[in-house]
């Protein structure tokens, strides 16, 4: 256990302190430790992880629902697209870059820039239709150069580079494990057909067996991406996603 | 709106001296000093030595009718709403207003909460600008957009490529997902769930000798914590012996909980130990369990005073009446506005939605909301006849006002000396719990994360730690040194950002751009790891998002080096200053047995002399193996208060520099198998399986309450689960703020009227804090 | 009927002589109006009064003033301040945006407050703030520049900025709100805790000069021999009083943003605002004259060869620069005293202080 205390401070020790204090002040007015970025002239570099806005690849993508259904703040919304499949849509009205999205993206549709500093006239234009999505915007760029925070040992420093810093990062997109959806009880289906309604790729399909008069539910594990919505939604709870062997 | 808008524009265009003008206006965007929530701590860093937005012409000015532009940072609260309506007007056209952060937006995370409002339904907005919290680029850029506005350029700051997706129709009429998120719709809500633990006999046999017949069932329901169910009657009484013969000085929560279906309020009281060193690291619930109709109990503030603004808060929340307490029947945290009883579970928030359906008009996203149409300063004409008849004058400070933050303080003052203080929070009251509820385990990461911007990762430990109890979940070992060095580092930033407000309360600048200045370096490193200056949502139940490379780890070693050059003229200038020192020491002296009376927490607590760290006293993470000391002081003034923090957060940079040492030789996961199941692939980088592993998470039946030491004191999560929902059934949060705020109050009796910025600062009392 | 020959010939008596432009002036002298606007500019009593360092260096100083208060303060801070507007003469501009800024801003009288009184005062704190002008000596030993020589100039440039303060006071009285009110009290004792050091010190050199004409006081520190090396502790205790009188930090209590959000000034808006806003930048200027004259020898300084007496000038706004910096740097050093702290030190340390200047004074009066 380490005490503090504060003393008395008597009239020396005052002195010595407006000496400390203001010969600090002198010695900053003639060499001072700057650390100020000159935005917008210059930008300070961020590190390669910054979370900034979101990329949106289509052809990655396999409609499963789980960046909306982590969002907290309930920012992206799927949208139909033209070929009837769900696409994101992104509110940066709501967004909070925690990009709990771009982490959950089993397959690696979602990235992130190093873009941050928009500002927008109104509210409608925060909301990202997929279209936009899909290639980098444009910002205003007003910089001339970079800033790098360099900590070493001894102190913070700054080094100033000419030229634009690239903010769109070229990281490979990462995958999740590759599932698949896999019936453990064919016995219980009541043939609802959730699965096949709500399956984005045509995986699932229903067969009517004439012969007995019931109902059939196929699921080609080719055509499967693993996007679960169909375990979610089974109504009996007899789908599970499994490891694609 | 938009005529205003157009009238400011007006105002610039007019007449022959229109160049002038223009030239003047963009170049003196004087903002003021209008800090709404958390956002404010970015702006900060946009106004100090990092970016300086005085390069811009743009000078924080602390008072309304000078200067003639708002930033408006965050969420604006009804209550605050009023301030923000009251302030526009008090402002001299041609005027400006930029949002920044997307609660002022589309509300952001709290886009459902019932208390915020919409900032462009009170003011014309001219600029808003996304992040949470925004980056100080963001917000310059948002000036710089201003400056070309008032000049008349008109020009996208960002230009979207539309790339068409290709037509072809594959699929038919689909449907659409349901929500993720189960609610049992009539959960068995059990708090004294017992649980086999090797721990408390002897003090479950204690318990009940002391207690004998005023208890209905004592019962263990984990390591370090037990459960007392009393009846209505004899609570006072239980109380009363546990105060007085288990020597049990405080309460930590006061917690209500709802169950509707079973026509019951359970009201519990989890109260510990200052003075007796075995029982510190316990948590002692006593409950009781009420009717639903004109639920009423007996108020404890006679034996605990701790307990007082959680009571009210309560009262306020649910409507239980907590007789005796002062504060019955009086609006303490809510406006006017707000709903009544919000907590309570027929109060319903507006449901998540996952489809943006077909031609839906875009101003549909937003949840309506009514503006406020009054002025609401709760301030009787009573109170202020009876002061004026004492000789004494009323003064309110706040919301807005240069030293005030989000919070109103009503102060009565004799002569220069502070007779009665009141607080008023709730200005930044963004009902995190009624929200929690509503949402996935996971998706209250980053919610919880928002009660202290400043202080991010002891926020997150605080919450995922309650998770990881619950479920069980042992972290691997390089994660906790991981999560112990960015606990600490956010340690340091807490401490550096009300280092820095205190300075600013003492008009001292200089001590507020070096402490930025730290904090920027901090923010580096922090930034190097999560991605995020000051939001980064890192740590997820049993360890972190992914793995931190050596390169950065080098990099925090050497800020353990590089951080003492700065800190050492930041003493030099402002902490040692003689001035600093004569105006805070012997100032708002908080005794020893007032700060276990109010409950004060953290480094305020040891600084009046109470050797209580919950790193020491009930280790997590990593720090039982690192080597550091507690730091505690006797004076209990606000000078002892200060250094007491500073000589902590030089044991953090210790607790860094071995933690990094240790870190580098420890090879490993980051995540604990446990939860990852079959995502094995996962152990390094959650990045693809995020939602699989953690978006169905569900806690055992139960109470679970951990506490945290967070950077300003104890932070506790107080969940209750029914075991069948992946949402919670309630979550309890008491952040330390919250419970500061009772000391606070009680250390600015007698003192001067200028001395309440020294007590302020002291206390590093951060309203987004405490408010929740 | 004014002779205006005479009083030509009178403005010709007494001319700053300034060698360099002699040969350029003389023709135009003889120019007949031309003649005697130059005539009068050159006149001491109005070149000192309204030029150097007069009114006109006062404007120009409340441009820059702040801005080199900002550059330093920032500089001090780890940071550039004011810079973009102008680039590349490092931002020195920015105080004309700001004041343009105020004076194309809305001036906001709200109703509780005195409406005319709430917009006169800040014009009226010129009177106190130039009237003491009329005595300052920028001249050196032997070679006065004074607009009024009397006997008793140094009384009446203390007696009126003495009147300063009620200004203020009335400015807080005028608007009418409860943090007006309070810093308009705070100013009022600290009124009596910086005056009477401040009256006593000036009363030590008057002592110790034998005069109290400015003429007389320059003249007194001929050589090396300023007031600061005759008597070092009144200089000191002039200083503080100083600070004090000027609100700067750290006793910057009546207008302390974070306590009473500017205190006589929080209802000022616009242009009435940037005047109360300059009002305290004024007296400093007006205090820092003082104390060049009183303590730093006036104009004494090597002659720049070719500007004569105008060199003597410029010395004597170098000096009085010089301080003003001083002083506005203080802001980044100190944090700010409290009331109760502030009044003990001028009732304390700062009387004592004076009191043995005065001591001190008298013996080397005996001395010498």
């Amino acid at each position: 256990m380490k005490k503090v205390a504060t003393p008395e401070y008597d009239i020396k020790d005052k002195l010595k302190y407006h000496v400390s204090a203001l010969s600090t002040a002198a010695k900053e007015v003639v060499m001072p430790l700057n650390i100020t970025t000159h935005y917008p002239r210059e930008r300070r570099k961020w590190p390669d992880c910054f979370r900034g806005y979101i990329l949106f690849d289509p052809e990655r993508c396999i409609s499963c629902f789980e960046c909306s259904f982590v969002c907290p703040a309930n920012a992206i919304w799927m949208k139909e697209a033209p070929s009837g499949r769900y696409y994101p849509t992104l509110d940066y009205g709501k967004c909070i870059f925690c990009h709990f999205c771009v982490d959950s993206c089993p397959g690696g549709a979602l990235r992130s820039t190093k873009i941050h500093d928009v500002a927008y006239k109104n509210m409608d234009e925060m909301f990202t239709h997929t279209e936009e999505m899909i290639e980098p915007p444009e910002i205003i760029r007003e910089d001339e150069g970079y800033v790098e925070y360099e900590i070493d040992k001894e102190d913070l420093t700054l080094k100033r580079t000419k030229g634009k810093d690239k903010l769109i990062v070229d990281v490979a997109p990462s995958q999740g494990v590759p599932m698949v959806s896999l019936c453990i009880d064919r016995g219980s289906c009541i043939a609802c057909k959730v699965c096949e309604k709500v399956c984005e790729s045509g995986a699932v399909s229903s067969l009517l067996d004439e012969a007995k008069m019931i109902i059939k539910m196929k699921i080609d594990s080719e055509k499967c991406t693993g996007c679960g919505l169909c375990v979610k939604e089974c109504s009996m709870q007899i789908l599970r996603l499994v490891r694609r062997e | 709106m938009e005529e205003y808008k157009n009238a400011n524009m007006r105002i610039i265009n007019s007449g022959p001296l229109a160049p002038f003008r223009k030239w003047a206006s963009k170049w003196s965007l004087w903002p003021c000093h209008f800090i709404t929530s958390c956002c404010g701590v970015e702006l900060a860093h946009a106004f100090a030595a990092g970016y300086d937005g005085e390069r811009l012409g743009t000078l924080n000015m602390g008072i309304s009718r000078q200067s003639n532009y708002i930033i408006i940072e965050g969420t604006i609260t009804r209550k605050m709403a009023r301030a923000l309506q009251f302030v526009w007007g008090q402002m001299p056209d041609p005027k400006f207003v930029n949002v920044i952060g997307a609660c002022g937006e589309r509300g952001g995370i709290f886009w459902n909460s019932y208390n915020i409002t919409h900032p462009s339904d009170i003011v014309p907005v001219d600029f808003f600008i996304p992040g949470c919290p925004i980056t100080p680029e963001a917000l310059l850029r948002g000036v710089r957009a201003t400056q070309d506005k008032i000049v008349g350029i008109d020009r996208k700051t960002i230009e979207f490529k539309r790339v068409e997706l290709p037509f072809e129709k594959q699929l038919e009429e689909r449907m659409v997902p349901t929500s993720p998120k189960l609610f049992a719709p009539t959960p068995l809500i059990k708090v004294d769930v017992k649980r086999e633990v090797d721990w408390g006999k002897e003090l479950e046999d204690n318990l009940k000798n002391k207690l004998e017949g005023l208890y209905e069932s004592i019962t263990i329901t984990g390591k370090s914590s037990i459960a007392i169910k009393t009846t209505q009657e004899n609570l006072k009484e239980v109380a009363q012996k546990l105060r007085e013969q288990m020597k049990l000085d405080h309460v930590k929560s006061v917690n209500v909980i709802e169950v509707p279906h079973e026509r019951k309020f359970i009201v519990e009281y989890i109260i510990s130990s200052y003075t007796e060193e075995e029982l510190m690291p316990v948590l002692v619930t006593v409950f009781v369990e009420i009717g639903l109709k004109d639920p009423k109990i007996e108020s404890l503030t006679s034996i605990w005073e701790s307990a007082n603004y959680s009571e009210r808060e309560m009262h306020e929340f649910f409507g239980v009446l907590f007789d005796g307490n002062k504060g019955m029947g009086k609006k303490f945290i809510l406006a006017p506005d707000t709903p009544d009883l919000p907590l309570r579970k027929e109060f319903k928030i507006p449901e998540e939605r996952y489809v943006f359906e077909k031609d839906m008009p875009l101003d549909e996203l937003m949840v309506p909301i009514e503006p406020p149409k009054d002025l609401y300063i709760p301030i009787s004409e009573e109170f202020i006849e009876e002061a004026y008849d004492n000789d004494e004058i009323v003064v309110p400070i706040g919301p807005h006002h240069a030293g005030s933050g989000h919070l109103r303080v009503t102060f009565r003052i004799k002569g220069d000396i502070i007779v009665e203080a009141i607080p008023e929070p709730g200005f930044v009251h963004r009902s995190m719990e009624k929200l929690a509820e509503n949402r996935l385990y996971i998706q209250n990461v980053p919610l919880f994360e928002r009660l202290a911007i400043n202080d991010p990762v002891n926020m997150n430990l605080g919450y995922v730690r309650t998770l990881e109890n619950a479920l069980g979940i042992e972290v691997p070992e390089r994660a906790q040194y991981l999560r112990t060095i960015m606990a600490e580092l956010s340690r340091i930033e807490a401490f550096y950002y009300d280092s820095g407000i205190f300075s600013l309360f003492f008009g001292h600048t200089t001590g507020f751009m070096y402490s930025m200045a730290i904090r920027e370096m901090v923010i580096e490193v922090l930034m190097g790891m999560t991605g995020s200056r000051s939001g980064p949502s890192f740590l997820v139940p049993g360890g972190i998002r992914r793995d931190i490379s050596d390169d950065v780890l080098k990099l925090t070693d050497n800020l353990t080096f590089a951080i003492h050059k700065r800190m050492k003229k930041f003493e030099d200038i402002f902490v040692y200053n003689p001035v600093t020192i004569a105006r805070a020491k012997g100032v708002g002296v908080l005794t020893k047995a007032d700060a276990i009376r109010c409950g004060i927490v953290g480094p305020f607590l040891r600084a009046s002399g109470v050797n209580y760290d919950i790193r020491k006293i009930a280790p997590y993470e990593a720090y039982d193996k690192l080597d550091w000391e507690v730091t505690t002081g006797d004076d209990g003034d606000c000078l002892g208060r200060f250094l007491g923090r500073l000589a902590e957060i030089k044991e953090s940079v210790r607790i860094i520099k071995q933690a990094v040492d240790a870190v580098r030789s420890i090879k490993g996961p980051i995540l604990s198998a446990d939860i990852l199941g079959e995502y094995k692939e996962a152990a390094s980088d959650i990045k693809g399986n995020f939602f699989r592993v953690f978006g169905n998470l569900v806690l055992p039946k139960g109470e679970w309450t951990t506490i945290t030491e967070a950077g300003r004191g104890t932070l506790l999560f107080s969940i209750i689960s029914d075991g069948e929902s992946n949402v919670p059934y309630r979550v309890r949060v008491i952040s330390p703020c919250w419970m500061n705020l009772r000391g606070f109050m009680e250390a600015l009796k007698g003192a001067r009227y200028a001395d309440f910025w020294a007590v302020y600062g002291s206390f590093g009392y951060f309203p987004p804090e405490a408010d929740r | 009927m004014i002779d205006i020959n005479a009083v030509i010939s009178m403005m010709m008596n007494n001319q700053v002589d300034i060698p360099l432009l002699q040969p350029l002036l003389k023709p135009m002298l003889e120019m007949p109006l031309v003649g005697y606007l130059i005539a009068l500019v050159l006149w001491k009593p109005f070149f000192v009064l309204i030029l150097m360092p007069g009114f006109a260096t006062l404007g120009i100083m409340l441009l820059i003033l702040p801005w080199i208060e900002r550059k330093m303060v920032g500089r001090m801070q780890w940071r550039v301040g004011p810079r973009e507007i102008s680039p590349h003469t490092r931002g020195i501009i920015q105080l004309l945006a700001d004041s343009l800024r105020f004076l194309f801003q809305e001036v906001i009288i709200h109703k509780d407050a005195h409406r005319s009184y709430f917009l006169q005062f800040p014009f009226l704190y010129f009177i106190p703030v130039l009237l003491p002008l009329l005595f300052i000596n920028a001249g050196t030993a032997g070679n006065p520049l004074v607009p009024i020589v009397s006997d008793y100039g140094l009384q009446l440039m203390v007696a009126l900025i003495c009147l300063m303060p009620v200004f203020i006071l009335g400015v807080g009285w005028a608007s009418n709100n409860r943090f007006a009110f309070i810093g308009t009290v705070r100013e009022a004792f600290l009124y009596f805790a910086y005056e009477i050091p401040f009256i006593i010190v000036v009363l030590a050199m008057i002592v110790l000069y034998g005069t109290s004409n400015t003429v007389g006081v320059v003249n007194a520190q001929s050589g090396v021999w300023w007031g600061i090396i005759q008597n070092p502790l009144a200089a000191l205790t002039f200083f503080i009083a100083m600070v004090m009188a000027t609100a700067r930090l750290p006793f910057e209590i009546p207008e302390a943003d974070q306590e009473v959000s500017f205190g006589p000034f929080v209802e000022y808006s616009g242009i009435a605002f940037g005047l109360a806003y300059v009002m305290g930048y004024e007296k400093m200027y007006v205090l820092s004259a003082l104390m060049t004259m009183l303590f730093l020898g006036g104009g004494s300084g090597p002659v720049i060869p070719g500007l004569g007496e105008l060199s003597y000038a410029i010395w004597f706004v170098l000096k009085t620069l010089i301080v003003l910096v001083v002083m506005a740097n203080l802001r980044g050093v100190y944090p700010r005293y409290r009331l109760d702290q502030a009044l003990k030190i001028g009732w304390g340390a700062m009387l004592i202080l004076a009191l043995v200047a005065v001591a001190w004074s008298l013996v080397m009066g005996v001395i010498l």
